[in-house]
Formats: structure tokens, C-alpha cells, sequence
């Protein structure tokens, strides 16, 4: 496909929002592990004084990246918008479609925007007092770790539409790899009474764990949202399937040959 | 040709399957992976710690533990014969076998809150040691799947109640989730309970 027959499609857009969904993705990446090192958690342990350091420690980095989060953590809506999308083109209600689409139109606040503002002023003045620090070092943390709930009801909604659906939009395992994920959220509640081991919120359960699940379950919904592009028809009833590709089709032609 | 060699020739004929809708089992395979990571924090820990864990251990109720295996144990059976029934066709029966699951499964729920309030009473909570944290989290987390099986064999009773829904593959699939459960359980109550 040559450029100008990708301008010209009908489908623009819609790659339009899934490139703009992976941007965001890897900026998300980039900011929390790499620029401001917020991820994986620091230690819930840390004593005033250490908070302090660990600030200093990432200053020039808190202030950039999430800096760079609020100007672009606005296409956080463009996966949103997708599987809104996807839902909509299931035989489904239109009400999962909408229920999706309100919940996860808060999820930006406890999903990474909380933390962001807690963080950045707390490197905004390293001459703070050490337990104001504190304060906004657990606040950043907990309200990452350990405010879920709003993912949980979503990937549940997410599960029912897909497993009710007979229009084919999602593979029916993806269905239940919902559920998979949903459970997972439900545990990041114990991050609130924990400040060390495995239930706090940078222990192996609590975090570890559930990244483990999440971090595979987003690449499989980003890639299962860009064969619905492919396959999108832009009518009603069922999805039709892509074509087989050139292996696949010689593979069954040989199977039919006796 | 005698009856036993003509049904051997139609299983031979037909396509080996997997019970149930093949995607479920997307969610055995992942649930087993997840709870698998659970155990191996689980026993890490107790490597860590091994003395205290022993002896917060000592506290458990072991007999309801038992109790608890035996119940869920037997609802996978009745599950199971609610299959049969209904690949035979015998869906009144399939249904009272559906009725006996969940009747088990809550006779489990009771036990479990029961055994719950009773630790609790005895000052063993979510935060008392590190056994307890661990111990609340994996029995509570497989409550939760109980739960949802609950949602699961009353959409298993529907499909065997109404004539016009019934799906053998759908009731495979409620059964295998059932099965899971229960599965889960019977690893849980060995880490748990029984290893030392």
C-alpha cells in the first residue's frame, strides 16, 4: 500500500488513533521507567530524610517526564476511544460501549495523573519539610498502586461484552484474559495496609505480578485492536475475517490434497 | 460388530477436542500461571522465615481444611455427572446435578467464613504475621473465583433449564471453570494446610 492509497483509506483515522494509542504506550514506558525512574516503586520504608534523597536523586528527570506527561497524557483517550469503537461494532448493548467509555474516562487520574502531580511537587521544592515529602512520596505511590478498582470494573466490562458478542469483533479468549486481569487488580487494595513484603505497593504480588499479567494483556489488546481495523467493514453483523496469509493458505490447500 | 467396538469406531472417527469452548481454557492456563507466582512468593517467604510460618501454621483448623477439600472435591464430581447427564440428553438429572454443585459450593463458602471468624476471633487477622497475610490473600482471592463460579453454574442451570439455549459446549465450558476452582483449591489447601 503506497502512501497515498493510506491517505486516501477509509480507515484513516482509525490508524490515526491506533499509532497515536502507541505513542502514548511507549511514552508511558519511557516517563515511568526510564526519565523520572518512578517504576518500579521506591521502597514504602524510606524515612523522611530518605524521601528527600530519593527526590534529589531524580529531580531534572521528575520534572521532565512527567512534564512531558502533562502536555501528551491527553492520548490516553485514543485507547479508550478504540475500544469504545470495537465495542460499539459488537451485537452488544451500546450501553457497555458507554459504560466503558465514562469509567475509563476517569481512570487518567488514579492511572498515572495522581502521581505525576504528587511527584512533581515534590521536586518542584527539595527544601520542603522532610515529612511533607513523605506525604506526597505515599500519596504519589498509593494512588498508583493501589487505586485499581476503576480497572477492575472495566476489564469485567470488557469480558462480557466480548464473550456476549456473536458479531466475532475479539477472539472469545481474549474474553476471559479480561477476567485474568481483572483479578489481578482486585489485589493492589492490600498496598493501603502494607508498607513492606509482598502486599506492599512495590512488592511481588502487589506489583511485580500484576505487571507481569498487565504489560502482556496491553500488547495483545493493542494488537487484537489493530486486526479489528484491518477487518473493520464499517457495517453491521458479523466482522469478516483477513484473509488468510500466503502460508497459512498453502498450508490448507496441501492438507486438502490427499 | 459389537456395541463397544461401534462406539470405539465413532470415537476413533471423530476429531479429538478439548471440553467446552477451546478459549476457556486461555483462562485455566493463565489462572494456574498467576497462582503458580502466588505460591512461589508464598514459599519464598516461608524459606525466608521458615520457624514463624510453622508456627502461625499450627493455628489452622486443619480437620475444616479436610472438610473444605472433601466438599469441593465432591461438587467436581457433580459437576462432572451434570455433564454426562446432559451429553445423554438426561437434562432433568443434569439439572439436580447443577442444583448439588452449587449447594456445595456454597456449604464451602459457609465453612470458609466460618473458619475465617474463627482465626479472627483467636486474634489472627490479614495483618497478625506473615503467614496470615499470605493465607487471607490466597483463600480470599480463591473465594472470589468461587463467587464468580456461582454466577457461572446459574448460567449452567439456564442453559440446561431452557430448551431452546442449551449448549453442551457452553456447559463443558461452565464445568471446566468449575473444575478450575476447584483445582486452585486443592493446591491452596496442600501449600497451606498440609506442607510443613
Amino acid at each position: 500500500m503506497t502512501l497515498t492509497d493510506w491517505w486516501d483509506s477509509p480507515k484513516r483515522e482509525l490508524w490515526f488513533v491506533w499509532y497515536a494509542t502507541i505513542v502514548f504506550y511507549s511514552l508511558y514506558g519511557f516517563v515511568f521507567f526510564v526519565v523520572t525512574r518512578t517504576q518500579p516503586p521506591g521502597k514504602p520504608w524510606l524515612n523522611p530524610d530518605e524521601v528527600v534523597n530519593w527526590f534529589a536523586g531524580r529531580h531534572d528527570g521528575l520534572l521532565i517526564g512527567f512534564g512531558l506527561i502533562f502536555s501528551l497524557g491527553g492520548l490516553s483517550a485514543t485507547a479508550i476511544a478504540l475500544i469504545t469503537y470495537s465495542i460499539r461494532r459488537m451485537s452488544v448493548s451500546r450501553a457497555y460501549a458507554y459504560s466503558y467509555l465514562l469509567l475509563y474516562g476517569v481512570s487518567a487520574v488514579p492511572g498515572f495523573l495522581f502521581i505525576c502531580v504528587a511527584m512533581t511537587a515534590g521536586a518542584m521544592r527539595p527544601d520542603r519539610d522532610p515529612a511533607l515529602q513523605q506525604w506526597l512520596y505515599d500519596l504519589g505511590f498509593l494512588s498508583f498502586a493501589g487505586t485499581m478498582g476503576v480497572f477492575f470494573i472495566g476489564s469485567l466490562i470488557w469480558m462480557a461484552a466480548v464473550l456476549l458478542d456473536t458479531n466475532g469483533v475479539f477472539p472469545k479468549w481474549f474474553g476471559y484474559l479480561n477476567l485474568c486481569n481483572a483479578l489481578t487488580e482486585v489485589v493492589t487494595g492490600a498496598a493501603w495496609i502494607f508498607d513492606r513484603g509482598a502486599f506492599a505497593w512495590n512488592g511481588a504480588i502487589v506489583w511485580w505480578i500484576d505487571v507481569a499479567v498487565w504489560v502482556p494483556y496491553t500488547v495483545v489488546f493493542i494488537h487484537l485492536l489493530r486486526q479489528v481495523i484491518l477487518r473493520d467493514d464499517f457495517g453491521t453483523g458479523r466482522l469478516p475475517e483477513l484473509p488468510p496469509t500466503e502460508p497459512v493458505r498453502r498450508a490448507r490447500e496441501e492438507a486438502l490434497v490427499p | 460388530m459389537t456395541t463397544t467396538e461401534m462406539r470405539l469406531a465413532t470415537e476413533a472417527a471423530e476429531p479429538r477436542r478439548v471440553p467446552g469452548q477451546p478459549d476457556m481454557w486461555v483462562f485455566v492456563l493463565v489462572e494456574a500461571l498467576i497462582f503458580t507466582s502466588y505460591f512461589c512468593v508464598y514459599l519464598f517467604s516461608r524459606t525466608q522465615h521458615e520457624q514463624a510460618f510453622l508456627q502461625s501454621q499450627s493455628h489452622l483448623i486443619l480437620w475444616l481444611g479436610v472438610l473444605d477439600t472433601i466438599v469441593l472435591l465432591t461438587s467436581s464430581w457433580s459437576v462432572a455427572r451434570c455433564v454426562q447427564h446432559s451429553r445423554a440428553g438426561r437434562y432433568r438429572e443434569a439439572k439436580h446435578a447443577a442444583l448439588l454443585t452449587t449447594g456445595l459450593g456454597l456449604l464451602f463458602l459457609v465453612q470458609k467464613i466460618f473458619e475465617w471468624t474463627a482465626l479472627i476471633h483467636r486474634g489472627h487477622t490479614f495483618t497478625s504475621s506473615e503467614f496470615f497475610q499470605h493465607f487471607f490473600f490466597l483463600t480470599g482471592m480463591h473465594c472470589l473465583h468461587l463467587l464468580i463460579g456461582f454466577f457461572v453454574l446459574g448460567l449452567l442451570y439456564l442453559q440446561l433449564a431452557d430448551p431452546r439455549k442449551r449448549s453442551q459446549e457452553t456447559v463443558e465450558t461452565c464445568a471446566t471453570y468449575w473444575h478450575t476452582v476447584d483445582f486452585l483449591w486443592v493446591l491452596i489447601f496442600a501449600l497451606l494446610y498440609v506442607v510443613r
